[in-house]
């Protein structure tokens, strides 16, 4: 019997990545080569935007006129892989899971960026799975891994990511296919060859380890621009490197910051202020200062909470007119529409009015039912000077900020957690740490922020409150209690109507009675 | 349609001598020209839709050929087609995908497999089982059983599956019994090659047309008649099929020296079962097995002869047969048990019941098999089998620690753009307001609206069948029941099992029909109601709201699916309303795939031509992001996902468009209906913008830059460690 195998090259692809292209290329250039070759696909039933599966098999040896035809599989084998291609991170994955990398034989090619699950962009937090687990997973479960963003190479070189796939897969050496096989099916092909030619480049050197690995864009800052010479900002600098903790400078100075810019230097002074007091609590503690660095995350954003005034001035400045013309795709003078979405309401205009009017107006609204039901729906087109000037009116309000309705009732609730934290670092730190932690769920405009703002007060209210309340406890009263409150918290990220958190809260009454 | 096949047309011109090479589906159509066929036609589905569309491609030679081809609105229709074959000595086919197109097509076919044929008749049924699968998990062979049709199931390759094609219509012909041709789904789309043949022309056709109409009663299927076709199926064409199969051995019989054993097995199954068997060193990749093998090309009937000659003497059979009920062993095991023959027989003992014949289910159905039977011939493969199939498991429990869990589905959702993802945003704000409604769902694209985020449906009973499905729910509801359907299930049966019948009975529900101008799911292909017919022409006016009044419906409103607000209002309005009768919505919106298609090339043309063309896209403000990710929630477009927060301070991911968006507008338009965030912005790029236009721009430009708000200033740089240590000293 014919000892023969053929080489066996599995391709997982989303919809719309061109893997049927990249099928095409290999087909052709066997075609061309004289090779024997079958190929093969499964559209999945989400042919328009789920994973698809192409599976080839390619004689090695080149078959003798009237040579009886070889029998070719129609299904990937298990465990009998030579080469497997992904186009995205979690599909290396999942390729894993099915079996079809094995240690002694598989090649791997996966892009590394992420094209996330459904499941991990709808969540209320972060729910996105741990890229590095799946990293670690696909190289060590590959006889070798081939890695890169090459989405991200796919859009330097002006291509579709099949292209510099392919490059790769001709960069491996695995297939009975000379390079100059696939630059020519690229070529006959005839659509963009010269960007399909420069992402097949890319992906060849990759493999060939001529280039390194080029890996997703890490978390970056936004761009600055340059450094204005500010004395307030060094001040506030100064007064954080002398009052703070080294681990928790970074982040308070990022605060202050902000709220210099939200507001002006005094109130980037309370911040520090507030702030500091909440470092005496922790250092009495015994704390080295994280809790703090953390309440003054929470509590910069707090500070900044987005309102109408905040959104038009992030939305006037120069910086983000570049993003939007960046992102817009526009080349040299082309001009760019731009139409905001705005559609403010009851609360954005009771929260600039003076507190007892905008008291009153709020109250009358939720008494009726009635906060949603002014809503104006504005398409402002900002792209014209009438449009731009509208916004940047609001932007010019932010002196009239601190007398307006909102400016109190906000200050007031931070006031309130920041004295809950500040006793509960008398009591327990892990206590005041997830205290901090639960102004996470203020967040949002409108519904969502209100929503927000109830589970939030729902959680001070049934869980932090009695805790700090109570007295002669047991020893671990108060590390159930910082579990409690973290469960609760991630119970109120968890679904949008709530029910997880009532069920929640629930179980903790019921087990308190 | 999704696919053109302008350039695949023309190997269906491929002559004796020539070599085809193309996917298997466009082979068995050159399969269908070379066997003389004279009329085609079918209901499109995955994964025989490219045989439509390729026939559609090829008018021009199905001109020349004399062929006429009809794509009706469904597969009852479509099985209808084959009644041409009853009384003319006129090949023809028809395709579906199966078993749901079967399902609708049954009515005929019991008639037409009654009556029985005089010219070649054959039915490609798309068996969509297995990975991949988008419709119930069940088995054409049912059909065949109880209508007694014969059915094919060839090897996988396109040499072979074109040979059982043209052997096919002879069976047809020798038995006077329809034919189904069966391919799986990577059979459909198993790229090869096969020595072609010259097209052959019908003897009746479009060309040479019949003067008179045959009658014979007992081709009717009229009392007492039936009876009688009856016997006739069991007297002479059972036999007259047996006879022609074992004649010309359309089941193939592979010798190999471990005759002890053997493998019987369904002739699609053939690939994966040789592929293990060479794995474990009992093949070669040339079809040489050590295994005898009976490949049964035809799986109905099962000729007894062949099965009772290739068992006599052997210890012990494989039966390697997909699917359930097993038929094929049940069938096995009664023959030998007839003829006295005490082979031990396996099959569902060593592979399971339900699902695919994988890879790994092969290979480990094999190993199960070898350790039954004990034959010291195969104890090398074996053992060999075995420590591959543990080899496998190992790795799956290795993935699986080392990703912490299974890997979450990627389950299916509506395409970036999808003038359907709007209609759910919008319901779901209704319900929100008017709590949750018992939705009748349908088969089409939007019946992913059951899958996250929407979670919208809570039956889904056949296309078409929305309407009809809430018939028996909705008088049990307190709130009003809503249906759904496409237009594709409208034309399909939505039109009278669901709007004439439920107004016949005074339904008072509320139906949606998402009219997308095409049957999307399938690859867009026209339906009555489309903006053309297929050859580009709109000969015909057949429109959705003149159909839906004329069975009687009173409250009609038309609706733009991207205005959300609007939407929700007349949703609201539908279901609150004191009116009674049925409500029907027709929420209009064109499939975004195929307009795309036809905008980018006009808008590429447009631009090439020097003129203004404005080309949208949607972004997010990521500073006033907070992370919330509600208008995912509401959308869940493709286009809309996340990326890490660039913010320092906060933690949560926030929304990004990433630069497939298509600028439909949904993104702007929750925002607002829903009363989300001020995050979303549209930007309409400019294209050959006029001379004013560039001016105004400019001019503009310098204004705006002039009022901007000024710069945050950043916070000032913390002094290194070092620095501090030095100034500690």
């Amino acid at each position: 019997m014919s000892e023969l195998r053929p080489v066996t090259i599995l391709i997982s692809a989303l919809g719309g990545e061109g893997g049927g292209v990249m099928t095409d290329w290999i087909l052709a250039a066997c075609r061309a080569e004289g090779l024997t070759v079958q190929a093969t696909s499964v559209p999945g039933v989400a042919q328009r935007t789920g994973a698809t599966t192409y599976y080839i098999e390619i004689l090695r040896e080149k078959l003798a006129k009237g040579a009886p035809e070889p029998v070719m599989a129609l299904y990937p084998q298990v465990g009998d892989i030579d080469l497997m291609v992904a186009t995205e991170l979690v599909e290396a994955g999942r390729a894993c899971q099915s079996g079809f990398v094995s240690p002694d034989r598989t090649t791997l090619i996966a892009s590394m960026h992420r094209f996330y699950l459904i499941d991990e962009k709808i969540g209320m937090g972060d729910t996105r799975l741990e890229t590095a687990r799946v990293e670690a997973t696909v190289r060590q479960l590959s006889k070798r891994a081939i890695l890169g963003d090459f989405a991200q190479a796919a859009r330097d070189s002006g291509t579709v990511i099949n292209a510099v796939l392919v490059g790769a897969i001709a960069g491996t050496g695995i297939l009975p296919l000379r390079v100059e096989a696939f630059e020519r099916a690229i070529r006959e092909e005839g659509k963009s060859v010269e960007a399909n030619l420069r992402g097949f480049h890319y992906g060849l050197k990759v493999a060939r380890g001529e280039i390194v690995e080029l890996r997703p864009a890490p978390r970056t800052a936004a761009p600055r621009p340059a450094a204005t010479p500010a004395a307030a900002l060094d001040a506030l600098r100064d007064h954080v490197v002398r009052d703070f903790p080294a681990v928790a400078r970074e982040i308070v100075n990022e605060g202050a910051a902000r709220c210099f810019d939200y507001q002006d230097n005094a109130y980037a002074t309370l911040y520090l202020d507030r702030l500091d007091k909440v470092w005496q609590a922790e250092r009495a503690a015994g704390g080295d200062g994280s809790g703090t660095a953390e309440t003054g995350r929470h509590l910069a954003l707090w500070m900044t909470y987005e309102d109408v005034i905040r959104v038009a001035q992030i939305k006037t400045r120069p910086i983000r007119l570049q993003k939007v013309q960046r992102g817009s795709g526009a080349k040299g003078e082309q001009p760019v529409i731009v139409t905001e979405f705005l559609k403010p309401g009851i609360d954005e205009f009771a929260s600039i009015l003076p507190p007892p009017l905008g008291r009153r107006l709020v109250g009358w609204a939720e008494r009726t039912g009635r906060l949603n039901s002014f809503n104006l729906g504005l398409h402002i087109r900002t792209s014209t000077v009438l449009g731009f000037a509208l916004l940047r009116l609001m932007a010019a309000l932010k002196p009239w900020r601190r007398h307006g309705y909102r400016f109190g009732v906000e200050q007031q609730g931070m006031e309130r957690w920041l004295e809950a934290i500040r006793t509960a670092m008398g009591k327990d730190r892990l206590v005041a740490r997830e205290i901090a932690e639960c102004a996470r769920l203020i967040k949002g405009y409108s519904d969502t922020h209100r929503r927000g703002t109830g589970n939030f007060r729902r959680i001070m209210e049934t869980l932090v409150q009695p805790t700090l309340a109570a007295s002669n406890v047991r020893p671990d009263y108060y590390a159930n209690a910082a579990a409690a409150i973290a469960t609760a918290r991630k119970a109120a990220l968890a679904d949008p109507e709530g029910e997880t958190l009532n069920r929640t809260l629930a179980q903790f009454a019921s087990a308190r009675a | 349609m999704e696919r053109s096949f302008k350039q695949e047309v023309e190997s269906l011109r491929l002559a004796e001598g020539e070599t085809f090479h193309g996917e298997g589906i466009l082979a068995v159509t050159k399969a269908l020209l070379q066997s003389g066929v004279s009329y085609v036609g079918g209901y499109q589905g995955s994964p025989i839709s490219h045989l439509i569309d390729v026939l559609v491609d090829a008018k021009p030679l199905l001109d020349e050929l004399g062929i006429h081809l009809e794509t009706p609105t469904s597969e009852a229709a479509a099985a209808a087609i084959l009644g041409a074959s009853i009384n003319y000595p006129i090949r023809g086919a028809v395709a579906w995908k199966s078993t749901v197109g079967t399902n609708v097509a049954s009515d005929a076919l019991a008639n037409l497999a009654s009556a029985g044929v005089i010219g070649g008749a054959m039915m490609v049924v798309g068996e969509d089982y297995g990975e991949g699968a988008s419709i119930i998990q069940e088995r054409t062979h049912a059909f065949a059983m109880k209508s007694q049709m014969w059915l094919l199931d060839p090897r996988p390759n396109l040499t072979s599956i074109v040979d059982l094609v043209e052997k096919g219509f002879e069976l047809s012909e020798a038995s006077n019994t329809p034919v189904m041709l069966q391919l799986r789904i990577r059979t459909c789309h198993v790229y090869g090659r096969f020595a072609a043949k010259n097209n052959r022309q019908g003897a009746i056709s479009r060309n040479n047309r019949l003067q008179k109409p045959d009658f014979d009663i007992i081709r009717l299927c009229q009392p007492p008649y039936t009876i009688a076709q009856e016997r006739i199926k069991i007297e002479k064409r059972m036999p007259a099929a047996l006879k022609f199969i074992a004649e010309r051995k359309l089941n193939e019989q592979f010798p190999g020296d471990i005759g002890d054993i053997g493998v019987i097995l369904q002739g699609g199954l053939y690939n994966t079962l040789m592929r293990v068997l060479h794995r474990v060193g009992l093949a070669d990749t040339f079809g040489k097995s050590r295994i005898p093998l009976y490949v049964m090309n035809v799986t109905y009937p099962l000729v007894p002869e062949e099965i009772n000659s290739f068992c006599a003497g052997k210890k012990a059979v494989l039966v390697c047969e997909e699917g359930q009920p097993e038929f094929i062993e049940q069938a096995i095991a009664a023959a030998l048990r007839r003829a006295d023959i005490n082979t031990k027989l396996h099959g569902k003992d060593v592979f399971p019941m339900a699902g695919e014949y994988t890879s790994e289910v092969m290979l480990k159905g094999l190993a199960a098999f070898f350790d039954k039977v004990s034959l010291p011939a195969i104890d090398a493969a074996r053992g060999s089998a075995a420590s591959q199939a543990q080899a496998v498991t190992d790795h799956k429990a290795q993935a699986a620690e080392s990703l912490g869990g299974q890997v979450p589905p990627r389950t299916p959702t509506f395409c970036t753009g999808c003038p359907e993802r709007p209609v759910f945003s919008a319901l779901t704000l209704v319900e929100r307001e008017l709590g949750k409604h018992h939705i009748a769902a349908d088969i089409g694209c939007h019946s992913f609206s059951a899958y996250k985020p929407f979670n919208l449906g809570n039956t889904c009973l056949g296309y078409g069948m929305g309407l009809s499905s809430s018939t028996g729910i909705a008088p049990q509801f307190e709130k009003r029941v809503i249906s759904i359907m496409g237009d594709g299930g409208f034309w399909h049966n939505g039109l009278t099992n669901g709007v004439a019948s439920a107004t016949f009975n005074n339904a008072d529900g509320v139906l949606i029909v998402m009219k997308n101008g095409y049957t999307s799911a399938t690859g867009w292909q026209f339906l009555p109601s489309s903006m053309q017919q297929r050859d580009g022409v709109k000969a015909q006016d057949q429109n959705i709201e003149s159909a839906i009044r004329g069975v009687g419906v009173k409250w009609i409103k038309k609706v733009q699916n991207y205005k959300v607000a609007n939407v929700a209002r007349v949703l609201k309005e539908a279901l609150t309303t004191a009116e009674k009768g049925l409500k029907v919505i027709i929420a209009e919106g064109e499939c975004m795939l195929a307009k795309q298609r036809r905008v980018r090339a006009e808008d590429a043309k447009d631009i090439a031509a020097g003129k203004r063309v404005a080309k949208p896209k949607f972004g997010v403000d990521e500073q006033t992001c907070t992370g919330d990710h509600s208008c995912i929630r509401l959308s869940g477009c493709p286009s809309l996902t996340v990326k890490d927060n660039p913010d320092k301070l906060r933690q949560d991911p926030v929304a990004t468009v990433v630069e497939t968006c298509v600028g439909c507008g949904l993104c702007g338009e929750v925002s607002h209906a829903a009363i989300l965030c001020p995050s979303f912005y549209k930007t309409e790029v400019v294209h050959n913008p006029g001379a004013i236009e560039r001016v105004v721009n400019r001019l503009r430009q310098r204004i705006i830059a002039w009022m901007a708000t000024p710069e945050a200033m950043p916070a000032a740089p913390l002094p290194s460690a070092a620095t501090l240590a030095a100034a500690a000293e």
